[in-house]
């Protein structure tokens, strides 16, 4: 076993490594811009230079002369798209259906797009189109003028007399933080490629939901969804980016059909910055009341956070903060507050990367204000009875989490003095932060075939953007039926499929695997039956439960057996075939027909029952340079629990991505906006800083065993947005150890410590 | 693949060239390299260029990539990474921005890493191109970066991946991996979002002792 | 990018030939040559730079490519590669602030690429300039405006600016060349000549769009680099928000020559807070004969940022420029020589 592939502990799968590898190591994976398609037409963007306005002129002469240059879609000609309702979670954001002018809504948006024979020609003549504007003056973010904030909802949660407890505590922390803008850029591109057969469109684009992406498609272009299929076998990172329709796809299936020809549009990195979604800049003011002897007895929470125009896009992550500890009293509010952009979206943990930024500071200056060790603040106050419901969770192993990483970090030589852990020049600093991630689940359905053979083949809609997701499927199946995972085959990322659920709120394991048990389960039964009841067989009158299945073969629990081709040639069948459909618990029973239509139904975390939280303790250790201020991170440990872990191996490698992407939150990434014109200024991967190889020279990953069979059949918690939740906290933390300054707004930059 | 081809994929509207009288070669045989400067005055008298050549005729290209050759009729503008992926269907070199800020495009030219994103594809005449599906083994046998990165779950959602091994392979085949800190400084021009870099340099240190490095 | 003539050129009278009948500066020239590829082709694709013709070097690398190394200095071929140069042992040991500006630039795949002549032509990574859709540049479009001087200018210039362009020089090995009184071959069709790097950029001034003191057609075809006392106590300080693959925030390239705990010659170039590789002078002589202790060393940088001029968001840069040149040269003090 190496690092990457730790030996399972209990509740834990095999570390297989991942189905695809082979395919990913050596190139032969085609990501939905490599899929040949015959003589394409290739697409180039034209986008908007203001943010807000109409577009006066545009001229496209120059640009049609170019040789080469088939067709130009402005707003002329492209009116016959439908209109398309904005829903948070579905369809897509209204800047993403908008038209293509004449008003202007946001920088970057899509003014008009080239099509040419070449990429090279379209390009060219992209840049001769000449566009006039009628400039507006645009409010770009927090503090500019014209901007529109209103409560982001009816009710935030509350409970007790929050203002009596603050006044009566004694010890009183009221703090300020702020979070940037921040884009997901993954690494590949959006691109689509759409292909029309007479009237059925086949799209290649990554998705991190084919069904939605389907269905709005559909409508915006006015066809029957049936007649729309979407293909995203492999994503080459998503992040949240791709699970929405944006305004590229109707229009390159516009073209595609007008001009009789697959279109290719592989948008540039600039552009992706405003045709797709990003997570939007917050603002939080946090008051924690406490005795002295570390009980919190008040906690609010007023978050800010941006939003486009007419979007009220929100993330409002105070739903999940007042769950983290027994707070006593609690009041929250959420505002939001339109500008002139773009309406931002989903992006990894969407509403704790925030929220649970500014409470884990705020939490650790708690700790420095009541002088006691960070770790032994969050045992005080660790929590049985949410303070909010008074539900209690379904499991709740956080303290197990502190104790483990705390230990393997050695956070028992830490020296409370902030810069009293001096090494040479560097000053070092260390802190913690939790990381918690609301367990969803989501309706889904799969479908699992079994051959005599032993072969499987199990598809459903559902979408590995490099999460593992074909791997954890496969073994599911594999060891449900009780087959070697090299007899499996997982098809996913096809809308021919049956619907899976949208590559977000980390269900796509919990929810998969649990529909794929469904339909696993069912085969057995018949299996079970056709063994059991046949009068001639080995297993003939044997009790149900006493058999189980393995290596191909139905076991008695004495040792007698026959192999599932035996029983299938008794059954009289080729394959035994099982679709199932999976309700999470919570989910209206419309749950599957809204999938089919292109809506994802999810339930889970403090919505249900019980309250359901995948949980983590992270430490890091930051050294900053005494003279030149340069913060870096040499070593991070996070232990977390989430239920059962199908691969401690892909397990491991989406924590650690989770840390590492918590890295570039703290100390690296930020959109730059230019408030004078609300534009994007950085929008290219040299400016807008992710973290590189360098950065990151030790992460320890522990896997804490949990068992939850409450949260869903799988007993899977969901691991992808964890691991980035509390990351920037625990360095903002140890910046203040080392340095003595606590830095409240993000990212923290060299300048903030001179 | 078809080696040697001298038609690009159907869909171009730009007819093939035939031969390298559509291309300028400056300064072979007339001009000596011993042949002292030139002054202004017989810069005049001898234009570069006698006549405004159409800049838009295509090149006549030949390209030798994992060791087949290619002819290949292209815009000038072409890069090597667009030949790649669009004319000669080799895919697993990945666009990520086209601006030489993460090495998804990395191939080797003569065995040395380099972006194709930046590179004309018209500059790589004369020079062996590997990608990452010239990697392993003709038998199909894995390349020891490859099955490391395998075996260390040195990706996710594997896009940067190709871009990656080659640069991983170059790293170790220049005595860029000696240590933990040297792969990492050396691999820092292949952005990965997923983040699996420790795990790359763990398996950068599996393949280079099975390289012979 | 817009379409071009793509010509190779087999000796360098033809490139000089070819790119005579150019006009304007040697930016805006129509005929550009073309080694790595690293700045022109990344600044076509996005129509900052649309040259008529583009003349392929490369075919020079064999003759102009070279490294050599004699007790008078370092010749350094303008088509060498970087990342040749930055492994080279003679580099490194004599010269390891050579080394280390070209270790500490890019990445290796872009190193493997950029020439050292296309290296010390990169232009500058300001935003405003590279994206067209700003209309305010005066560098890309004479007379415009500057989008940066009220704009997003955490990463711009604090030395060298003018109220017509605040964009930084983005380099790294030039600041070792200036600083180790480097010259330059350049051979071009008014014949060849010599000048020193130092004086090879300009700052703005009334002509942004003027960057170096280059005409069209002139190439640099070598780098000569005199060896001196100072030449092995030296190094390069590179400050930046990540640990590698970035600009530079605030950088120092130092030598020193010190004698009896004296300071005899210092040479000190500041990088990544100039909008051209930036000569300290006043800094060395602040230091000229004193011992090199914090305190001299903060009175160098002090000097050195005497005339910094800083905009809303940059105004960080002068305390990190000299924090960045004090930690410079207390290191370089501290480095052990072997003779």
């Amino acid at each position: 076993m190496s690092i990457a592939a730790p030996e399972p502990k209990a509740n834990m799968g095999r570390p297989e490594p991942r189905l695809d590898a082979r395919l990913k190591v050596t190139g032969e994976a085609r990501y939905p811009s490599d899929v040949p398609v015959g003589n394409p037409l290739h697409a180039v963007l034209v986008t908007s230079a203001i943010a807000k306005g109409r577009l006066d002129r545009l001229d496209t002469e120059a640009a049609r002369a170019v040789p080469g240059v088939v067709e130009i879609f402005t707003a002329e000609n492209t009116r016959e798209l439908k209109p398309l309702e904005y829903t948070p979670g579905g369809g897509g954001a209204s800047t993403s259906v908008q038209g293509l002018g004449p008003d202007i809504a946001h920088d970057g948006q899509i003014i008009a797009m080239v099509v040419a024979e070449s990429f090279e020609v379209a390009r060219e003549a992209a840049y001769k189109v000449k566009a006039t504007y009628a400039r507006e003056a645009p409010s770009a973010s927090f503090g500019a003028a014209g901007l529109d904030e209103k409560p982001a909802g009816k009710e935030f949660p509350k409970a007790g007399d929050a203002a009596a407890a603050l006044s009566a505590a004694d010890v009183v922390v009221d703090a300020e933080y702020g979070t940037p803008t921040q884009h997901h850029n993954p690494i590949e591109l959006f691109t689509t490629t759409c292909v029309w057969d007479g009237e059925h469109l086949t799209v290649h684009e990554p998705s991190q939901f084919v069904y939605g992406l389907k269905n709005s498609v559909a409508k915006r272009l006015g066809i029957d969804p049936a007649k729309v299929r979407v293909v995203s076998t492999y994503i080459g990172g998503a992040f949240g980016s791709k699970a929405q329709l944006t305004p590229r796809t109707p229009l390159v299936a516009l073209a595609a059909k007008r001009l009789g020809r697959p279109v290719k549009l592989v948008a540039s990195r600039d552009q992706g910055f405003t045709i797709a979604t990003y997570r939007a800049e917050t603002k939080h003011r946090i008051r924690l009341g406490a005795r002295r002897d570390g009980k919190i007895t008040a906690y609010t929470h007023d978050g800010r956070e941006v939003t486009s125009r007419p979007d009220a896009y929100k993330v409002a992550g105070v739903s999940d903060t007042v769950r983290l500890y027994d707070f006593g009293t609690v009041a929250t509010s959420v505002n939001v507050v339109h500008a002139d952009r773009n309406t931002p979206g989903f992006m990894r943990s969407p509403p704790v990367v925030p929220y649970v930024y500014a409470l884990e500071s705020a939490m650790d200056e708690l700790a420095v204000a009541l002088g006691m060790d960070p770790v032994e603040l969050r045992r005080i106050n660790d929590v049985t009875k949410d303070t909010v419901s008074g539900k209690s969770w379904s499991s709740r192993s956080l303290m197990k989490c502190y104790d483990e990483a705390a230990a393997a970090f050695g956070w028992s030589r830490r020296t409370a003095e902030p810069g009293s852990m001096r090494d040479g020049e560097w000053l070092v600093g260390w802190g913690c932060a939790t990381a918690c991630y609301p367990t969803h689940m989501a309706a889904t359905t799969a479908r699992v075939r079994l051959l005599p053979s032993g072969e499987v083949r199990v598809q459903v809609a559902a979408h590995d953007i490099g999460t593992g997701a074909y791997t954890v499927i496969g073994q599911t199946a594999a060891e449900r039926l009780g087959v070697p995972l090299a007899a499996v085959t997982v098809e996913l990322g096809d809308s021919d499929l049956p619907p899976g659920p949208v590559a977000g709120g980390s269900t796509t394991t919990a929810s998969t695997c649990s529909a794929v048990i469904k339909a696993c389960d069912a085969i057995r039964e018949k299996l079970v039956r056709a063994a059991s009841t046949a009068n001639d067989g080995p297993l003939a009158g044997r009790s149900p439960s006493d058999l189980s299945f393995t290596d191909g073969r139905a076991v008695a629990s004495d040792g007698a057996a026959e192999s599932v081709a035996d029983v299938m040639q008794r059954l009289g069948t080729a394959a035994l075939e099982e679709y199932a459909e999976y309700i999470p618990h919570g989910v209206q029973q419309d749950g599957i027909r809204k999938l089919y239509s292109g809506r994802a139904a999810m339930t889970g975390g403090p919505h249900g029952d019980k309250i359901m939280y995948a949980l983590g303790a992270e430490f890091v250790e930051v050294r900053v340079h005494a003279r030149t201020r340069e913060v870096r991170v040499p070593r991070a440990v996070g232990a977390f629990a989430g239920g059962r872990i199908l691969n401690p191996r892909t397990a491991h490698s989406q924590l650690m991505g989770g840390m590492i992407w918590g890295i570039g939150s703290a100390l690296h990434e930020a959109t730059e906006i230019d408030p004078r014109e609300a534009r994007y200024v950085n929008d290219n991967i040299s400016e807008y800083l992710i973290p590189v190889n360098a950065d990151v020279p030790r992460i320890d990953v522990i896997m804490v065993p949990e068992e939850d069979a409450e949260v869903n059949p799988a007993g899977v918690k969901g691991l992808g947005e964890l691991g980035n939740v509390g990351t920037a906290a625990a360095i903002a933390n140890a910046v203040y150890h080392a340095t003595g300054k606590r830095i409240r707004d993000l990212p923290i930059r060299i300048e903030d410590l001179l | 693949m078809t080696p040697d081809h001298s038609a690009r994929p159907e869909g171009r509207s730009s007819p093939a060239a035939p031969g390298l009288d559509r291309r300028s070669f400056l300064g072979a045989g007339a001009c000596g390299a011993a042949v002292p400067l030139l002054g202004a005055a017989s810069a005049a008298a001898q234009p570069a260029v006698a006549a405004a050549p159409d800049v838009r005729r295509p090149l006549d290209v030949k390209l030798r990539i994992n060791g087949q050759d290619h002819r290949l009729a292209l815009d000038s503008r072409t890069t090597l990474l667009d030949v790649l992926r669009e004319e000669v269907g080799l895919t697993g070199t990945k666009k990520g921005c086209d601006q030489g800020q993460c090495g998804a495009c990395t191939v080797l030219l003569d065995g040395t890493r380099v972006l194709s994103c930046l590179t004309l594809a018209v500059m790589a005449e004369g020079r062996a191109v590997t990608t990452i599906e010239g990697l392993a083994r003709p038998d199909g046998s894995l390349h020891p970066m490859q099955q490391a990165f395998v075996d260390h779950d040195a990706f996710q959602c594997g896009y940067c991946t190709p871009g990656q091994i080659l640069s991983a392979v170059a790293c170790v085949q220049e005595g860029h991996a000696k240590d933990d800190a040297q792969i990492r400084e050396y691999m820092s021009g292949n952005l990965c979002r997923c983040a699996a870099y420790p795990n790359i340099v763990a398996a950068i240190n599996q393949a280079k002792s099975e390289m012979g490095a | 990018m817009q379409p071009f003539i793509y010509q190779r050129a087999e000796t360098l009278e033809a490139a000089a030939q070819a790119a005579a009948a150019s006009r304007g500066s040697h930016v805006e020239a129509p005929v550009q040559f073309v080694a790595g590829g690293t700045t022109l082709l990344d600044l076509m694709k996005i129509d900052v730079m649309r040259p008529a013709t583009v003349v392929d070097i490369n075919p020079l690398q064999e003759r102009y490519g070279a490294i050599a190394t004699d007790d008078k200095g370092l010749r350094l071929g303008a088509l060498a590669r970087m990342a040749q140069v930055a492994d080279h042992p003679s580099v490194r040991r004599d010269f390891p602030v050579i080394a280390q500006t070209l270790d500490l630039a890019a990445s290796q795949q872009l190193r493997n690429m950029a020439t050292l002549g296309g290296n010390l032509l990169q232009r500058t990574r300001c935003n405003y300039f590279r994206d067209v859709s700003w209309a305010a540049c005066n560098k890309r479009n004479p007379g415009s405006g500057c989008a940066a001087l009220d704009g997003m200018n955490r990463k711009h210039a604090v030395l060298g600016t003018s109220d017509q362009c605040i964009a930084t020089y983005p380099g790294d090995f030039a600041q070792a060349l200036v600083a180790l009184d480097a010259t330059l071959e350049i051979a071009g069709p008014q014949g060849r000549r010599e000048i020193a790097v130092q004086q090879l950029h300009k700052q703005p001034g009334s002509t942004p769009n003027i960057e170096t003191q280059l005409v069209p057609g002139e190439l640099i075809t070598a780098i000569l680099v005199p060896s001196a006392p100072w030449t092995r106590r030296s190094l390069y300080l590179k400050v930046r928000d990540r640990e590698s693959y970035e600009f530079a925030l605030a950088s120092a390239a130092v030598a020193l020559d010190i004698a009896d705990g004296e300071v005899r010659e210092a040479r000190i170039a500041l990088g990544g807070v100039a909008t051209m590789p930036w000569r300290a002078k006043e800094a060395e002589a602040a230091l000229r004969g004193r011992r090199l202790d914090e305190a001299a060393a903060e009175a160098a940088a002090e000097a050195a940022f005497a005339g910094a001029q800083t905009h809303e968001h940059n105004a960080y840069k002068v305390p990190l420029g000299r924090r960045t040149l004090v930690r410079a040269l207390l290191d370089a003090a501290r480095l052990e020589i072997r003779s």
